[in-house]
């Protein structure tokens, strides 16, 4: 090392084991500004749109049949200044295919091999649905689900199908009418099944039970089926995310303020969206709107119970939080509460405010 | 400058990172992954009998220990979760794989198996999915197909499966996919009409932001050749008699527009394009402010009128405010 090179900064900052330290204080007060924190958040939220340009998949819908088949439904946005559009598809053993333009009407198309060109002339969205053979393969008893998508996707499983193992993590498991309707995301996934039966198998059961290192309480049941009950649907990400940021530049304007002021200390660390929880003693008691209201479903009776603890009124968005439902899924939920005059929905900060109302209606 | 770039960075980087661990939260001990391994296990344990080989006993044992631990997991350990259940997985795929081989198979499943390839049921939904989607196209179309023969071959085909006459069935679902070729050769042909006079629209949209491009690309002083060629292109659009026609002279045009360039606008053209959809179809909703729609088409005609003018920063801005506008306008209905 030449010695005459010296540390640009002296050698006072620098210690005999060579680290550099730097002040920190006062760092979050100079770069954290309300202004940059407002303009940071529009640029976060304006990237949102950006990512659903055009050509791109809105939905992917999956449903496996027993006998190895696939039929595939996906919604897709395309560009609307190009006369055609060519979508790749799973494979080329497609059958019952049929692509629909944006008011409903009948595309003409052309599939050679595993693509399809399709005649847009201006649509912004089609929605194509057709039959395929190429996903699963069989070997033994076990049938294998195997796709590489780009997109994230539904899966429907076939009746009676029992899932063996899988190389993709879901991010949401759900019934459908006795079958497993599986949320996944991009990626190759690979999911083998095989197809149960409700009857006990006709060789004897061990007599040392195979999980005998296990507790009793992991034990499987022997003869019964899975009576698993629908399972409550993850939140989806990007709300989340959304809700992060708030957070994060909720907590970020504490500090900056407490740097400010330097005075008395305000409540930091608020994480808990839950806003407006003054309590509201007049809207009312949950019984009487159950008694009042008997045909009410017992998961909307969830979410009045919840609103009731609340205060009253409480956002969507921490409905959805509270009962890990997607955005539509409780939209239609609290439209359905709404519908039959338990409560009221109005605006705040653009978000939805839910209350329960001060009176209701008797039902004809 | 530097503090605004710094700011920036440091939402989005603690965006992404609440995003990943929302993601995680899908892992949790009451997740579906533990609901998926949980059933998995149970299938594996019923097929498992006395004569199973220790290997696979072991292996089960190994797989439930894996289940075992994504339970006794806090709700922090998100990715230990998703190891144990991939592993948990990869061991009952393992174990299936032994006991097909082992012919493990009880005989009732092998019968119910053997049942479900012959029983083409399957085949019969699958058509029943295809005739829907084709009755709603057609209602949607307006055009009168007679469904009656089709769906009463299907009530057949769906008796003769109850009753397990799978042979009789297939012979069914033969008819019906004669009986579809008929369908289908009504439909296309009433689409191909309909198909022709979407086409012509199109091709007005079309011409309309071509006539732009041709005056910006004029302001831009660009070549007379270019230009000359690229009215050619219109007019030959204009004079096109069927879609085939109109879609080989777009593609011309869109050569010629990628061979000098000219492609820049077209992203903005396209959410043009959009944003006017979006705005016919609001406008037959009942239930909406029509004033406020009004306003709305002024607008977009004033996004055309400055990309006529070459001002794309002004027309963007004021085409992102419109479809703010128009989306609030949806969230509201």
């Amino acid at each position: 090392m030449d010695p005459d090179i010296v540390p640009i900064h002296g050698e006072k900052s620098l210690r005999e084991d060579g680290m550099l330290f730097v002040r920190t204080e006062g760092i979050l007060e100079t770069m954290v500004k309300t202004p940059l924190l407002v303009a940071s958040l529009i640029v976060v939220v304006l990237m949102i749109p950006i990512q659903t340009s055009f050509s791109s998949t809105r939905t992917l819908d999956l449903t496996l049949y027993s006998d190895g088949s696939t039929h595939v439904s996906a919604q897709l946005d395309v560009d609307p200044l190009e006369p055609d559009f060519e979508v790749n598809l799973f494979g080329p053993s497609v059958d019952n295919f049929v692509a629909v333009g944006e008011n409903g009407f009948l595309l003409s198309t052309e599939i050679i091999d595993d693509k399809v060109t399709i005649h847009t002339f201006g649509s912004s969205f089609i929605t194509i649905n057709y039959d395929i053979h190429d996903l699963i393969s069989k070997e033994g008893r076990v049938w294998t689900f195997s796709l590489n998508s780009t997109t994230d996707y539904s899966l429907l499983m076939p009746p009676n199908s029992i899932i063996v193992g899988m190389n993709a993590l879901p991010s949401n498991m759900d019934l459908v009418n006795e079958q497993t309707k599986l949320e996944l995301n991009t990626g190759l996934s690979e999911i083998n099944y095989i197809f149960g039966t409700t009857t006990p198998p006709t060789t004897t059961p061990p007599t040392t039970t195979p999980p005998t290192t296990t507790p009793p309480t992991t034990t499987p049941p022997t003869t019964t089926p899975p009576t698993t009950t629908p399972e409550q649907p993850i939140i989806d990400i990007s709300t989340l995310s959304l809700i992060g940021v708030v957070i994060t530049a909720v907590i970020a304007g504490v500090i900056i303020m407490i740097k400010r002021k330097q005075t008395k200390p305000s409540p930091i660390l608020q994480t808990e969206v839950i806003s407006d929880s003054k309590v509201n003693t007049d809207s009312l008691d949950t019984q009487t709107i159950f008694n009042m209201r008997p045909e009410m479903r017992e998961d909307d009776k969830e979410i009045v119970k919840f609103i009731s603890e609340n205060g009253g009124q409480v956002l969507e968005s921490d409905l959805r939080k509270k009962f890990l439902q997607p955005r539509t899924t409780m939209w239609r939920a609290v439209k359905r509460l709404e519908r039959q005059g338990v409560i009221e929905i109005s605006k705040k900060d653009l978000q939805n405010l839910v209350k329960l109302k001060k009176e209701l209606e008797k039902e004809e | 400058m530097k503090t605004i770039v710094s700011f920036g960075l440091l939402i989005l980087v603690t965006s992404i990172a609440l995003g990943g661990m929302t993601s995680d939260a899908s892992a949790q001990s009451d997740s579906p992954l533990l609901k998926i391994a949980k059933r998995t296990q149970e299938q594996i344990y019923n097929q498992i009998s006395s004569d199973s080989s220790d290997e696979i006993k072991r292996l089960f044992t190994e797989g439930t220990q894996k289940i075992n631990s994504i339970e006794a997991l806090e709700n922090d350990d998100i990715s230990y979760a998703k190891e144990h259940f991939l592993s948990a997985m990869k061991i009952f795929t393992e174990i299936s794989k032994q006991l097909a081989i082992s012919n493990e198979v009880p005989q009732a499943e092998i019968n119910s198996m053997s049942t479900e390839i012959r029983n083409p049921s399957n085949n019969l939904q699958r058509l029943q999915v295809y005739v829907n989607n084709l009755k709603i196209i057609a209602e949607k179309q307006n055009v009168l197909i007679d469904f009656s023969e089709s769906d009463r071959l299907f009530d057949e085909a769906r008796q003769q499966i109850t009753d397990h006459q799978f042979v009789s069935a297939m012979e069914t679902i033969y008819k019906i996919k004669v009986a579809i070729i008929e369908i289908n050769k009504d439909l296309r042909e009433e689409a191909s009409k309909q198909e022709f006079q979407r086409a012509k629209k199109y091709v007005q949209r079309y011409i309309e932001q071509l006539d732009r491009l041709i005056e910006n690309t004029k302001k831009q002083g660009v070549t007379d050749e270019i230009i000359e060629k690229l009215e050619t292109g219109k007019q030959n659009l204009s004079s096109a008699e069927n879609p085939s026609e109109i879609v080989e002279e777009i593609r011309k045009i869109m050569v010629l527009k990628n061979q000098f360039e000219l492609t820049k606008n077209d992203v903005l053209e396209s959410r043009v394009l959009q944003a006017e959809k979006s705005l016919s179809r609001l406008l037959v909703i009942n239930g909406v402010d029509q004033t406020v729609l009004i306003d709305a088409k002024d607008i977009l005609q004033n996004i055309k009128q400055y990309l006529y003018e070459g001002e794309f920063d002004k027309a963007d801005k004021l085409l992102n405010n419109l479809i703010k506008q128009l989306q609030e306008i949806k969230n509201s209905l």
